[in-house]
């Protein structure tokens, strides 16, 4: 059985490839992609994928913690740092007037900034490791993109990331499990493994100490507020749109890669005894692992198509081949987009 | 753009292989050679045989870089499973010709929070050991059977050699227990990031980016949760006990650490905030005490062919 899973793995695997090496056109129809094109998608085009989102996600804490964007923040951080070749960067839309989150509590004000400084450090690594070929920030939407969220999670009609503590943790927590998908459904599509792969498997591992750092924290103030579960309910919905948009007609995962967090029970040491656990790990706890399916506690990771639908809240590739919508209205600069 | 070497990070596959015992030969083929040194010196043995053709390292292969992880799982799951539950593994996942579990007990006292964070880890590091198990046999391999595992002495070694004190029992509460838990997950996360750039296949690095990342998720909340309760009770031993295993493990581990504070969660470099990666020498001078073949929580060192400090 667990051959069979392998010999499954290594099929999607390369169906990623693929998928990735023709280009957003073909993106939908993923397994019609002709392998023999893989060549088109190199390296340098995954690291400005992830460029992208770490230009998103920097902007979102620089925005939290300093009330300002990463360019004028602390680490003055350059959004278009290849301006004369690759163009100016992209517009970015906040709430206005605007003003950091007004932090209520110690720890979280502190997780906010340590991650800020984090992501930035991010973008900063990638801008050099790509040099001259790092593209620009593309134009991201902090508004339009959570109201749209919200609404489509059944959370509310709009929705503030920046308005409150529980609020930066429920926008935070939409980035970070994303994140950790992202850098590990790049992973395996690198093909320099002795320079490249250590630093994407680095980042990824930061990026999961993000996202448990903010799932704790949000059953702790959910538990601290007298709150629970609403809170915890908003990851849930979160995660069930994740899960919905990044699989259309349930492929590639048939049941969900992305579990938010929540209280249930567990049957350890394969007796009848069950005990409660707290989920805050992403990743179906599960024992039974078949095809595609998630599942030994295995965290998911996605493809870059999955990714792009989840930042772009359900967008589909346009008449160029562009996915726009969500977190990025005119669609990410690079190759994958 | 610039030469690709500015992606260079100390954590390469390189670093990987050299660490544990690099044969310093040059070639894709033998680059695979170097993560075992258990079972034939690298020194080159001048001699007097006419026979020209050295004896060839045996290479490290997939499969035992999952085993090598297996054995980290087991001494995770069992820590873990006997603190929520009092039991360790299931007789399902350990196989014939394993060895013993000396301490670890049923954690008591614990919030109804802190059984619930408790009860997910002990199910999710169960999971990794029945994964880990089935991906190996998938990939026609043998899982190696859990080595002799020793709480009881390891923590009181490890308390010695941090100077929290002459003895230390993680079981004894739930804070001593995240001081304990604390002291593998970084561990564990430094591991898959060292070896994952090592693994040939694929669908293997799939499944290993996928462990890890569960270990970088149990890590932040372990962190967190020492941190945050350091600045709610105003009370720092717990965390300070954290920082001085921090400084314990960068000793024997070749650096590669963060200290803790509600400020500093995240275990990472500090100039670029990528995740350490250590290699499988590293991972074992910890989990031996310093030691080399053998020591702390693994007093006969483990199974498999990764099981010696270079």
């Amino acid at each position: 059985m667990a051959n069979a899973e392998t010999i499954q793995l290594d099929s999607i695997i390369s169906s990623r490839r693929a998928m990735l090496a023709v280009g957003g056109a073909a993106l939908a129809g993923l397994a019609f992609a002709p392998k023999a094109q893989a060549a088109t998608i190199n390296d340098n085009d995954i690291l400005n994928f992830a460029l992208n989102l770490e230009y998103l996600e920097a902007q979102f804490y620089s925005l939290a913690v300093n009330g300002v964007t990463i360019d004028l923040g602390p680490q003055k951080i350059p959004t278009a740092p290849n301006a004369g070749t690759l163009g100016a960067a992209g517009m970015i839309t906040y709430k206005s007037p605007f003003a950091a989150v007004p932090f209520a509590d110690a720890a979280i004000k502190a997780y906010a900034a340590e991650t800020a400084t984090e992501e930035g450090k991010h973008v900063l690594y990638l801008q050099k490791a790509l040099g001259s070929l790092a593209v620009s920030m593309p134009a991201i939407n902090l508004v339009d993109s959570f109201n749209t969220l919200a609404n489509a999670a059944t959370i509310g009609p709009a929705f503030d990331p920046f308005a409150s503590d529980a609020n930066f943790l429920i926008g935070a927590y939409i980035f970070e499990d994303t994140g950790v998908s992202a850098y590990h459904g790049a992973a395996p599509l690198i093909s320099d493994k002795k320079n490249i792969l250590p630093s994407a498997i680095g980042i990824h591992a930061v990026e999961a100490y993000h996202a448990g750092l903010v799932r704790f924290s949000i059953n702790r103030l959910d538990i601290a507020n007298g709150t629970s579960p609403t809170l915890i309910g908003y990851t849930q919905k979160i995660s069930n749109l994740r899960y919905t948009v990044a699989n259309p007609s349930g492929a590639p995962y048939s049941t969900t890669d992305d579990i938010g967090i929540m209280n249930t029970m567990v049957a350890l040491n394969g007796t009848s005894a069950t005990y409660n656990a707290t989920t805050f790990a992403d990743a179906p706890t599960g024992m039974t692992r078949t095809t595609a399916k998630p599942g030994y506690s295995i965290a998911a990771g996605r493809t870059t198509t999955q990714i792009l639908a989840i930042v772009t809240a359900g967008g589909t590739p346009n008449g160029s081949g562009v996915t726009t919508g969500g977190f990025f209205p005119n669609g990410l600069n690079g190759t994958i987009k | 753009m610039e030469p690709i070497k500015t992606l260079q990070s100390p954590h390469s596959r390189r670093r990987f292989l050299a660490g544990a015992g690099a044969l310093g030969a040059v070639g894709a083929a033998t680059m695979l050679t170097g993560c075992n040194d258990s079972s034939s010196s690298p020194a080159p043995t001048p001699t007097p045989t006419p026979t020209p053709t050295p004896t060839p390292a045996p290479a490290i292969t997939d499969n035992d870089i999952l085993n090598f992880a297996l054995n980290l799982e087991y001494l995770e799951a069992e820590f873990y499973l006997r603190a929520a539950t009092g039991n360790g593994l299931p007789a399902s996942l350990v196989p014939t010709g394993s060895g013993s579990v000396t301490g670890g007990v049923k954690v008591a006292g614990g919030s109804t929070e802190f059984q619930g964070y408790l009860n997910a880890i002990a199910q999710d590091e169960l999971n990794h050991v029945a994964a880990i198990q089935a991906t190996i046999a998938g990939n026609s391999g043998t899982p190696v059977p859990r080595p002799n595992i020793d709480f009881t002495n390891a923590f009181n070694a490890l308390a010695m050699l941090a100077t929290i004190g002459p003895s230390f029992d993680p079981f004894s509460s739930s804070q001593a227990f995240l001081v304990g838990a604390f002291v593998f997950e970084d561990v564990g996360v430094t591991a898959y990031n060292g070896a994952a750039p090592a693994i040939s296949n694929n669908a293997i690095l799939d499944a290993a980016a996928g462990i890890a990342a569960i270990e970088a998720y149990h890590a932040a909340t372990i962190r967190t949760i020492i941190a945050g309760q350091a600045l709610a009770t105003k009370d720092s031993t717990y965390l300070n006990y954290a920082n001085l295993i921090v400084a314990l493990r960068s000793k024997v581990g070749a650096g590669m650490e963060t200290m803790l504070s509600l400020n500093s969660i995240v275990a990472a470099d500090s100039t670029n905030a990528i995740g350490f990666a250590r290699t499988t020498s590293e991972v074992l001078s910890i989990v031996y005490g310093g030691g080399t073949k053998s020591g702390a929580f693994f007093p006969n060192g483990l199974n498999g062919n990764i099981t010696t400090v270079s």
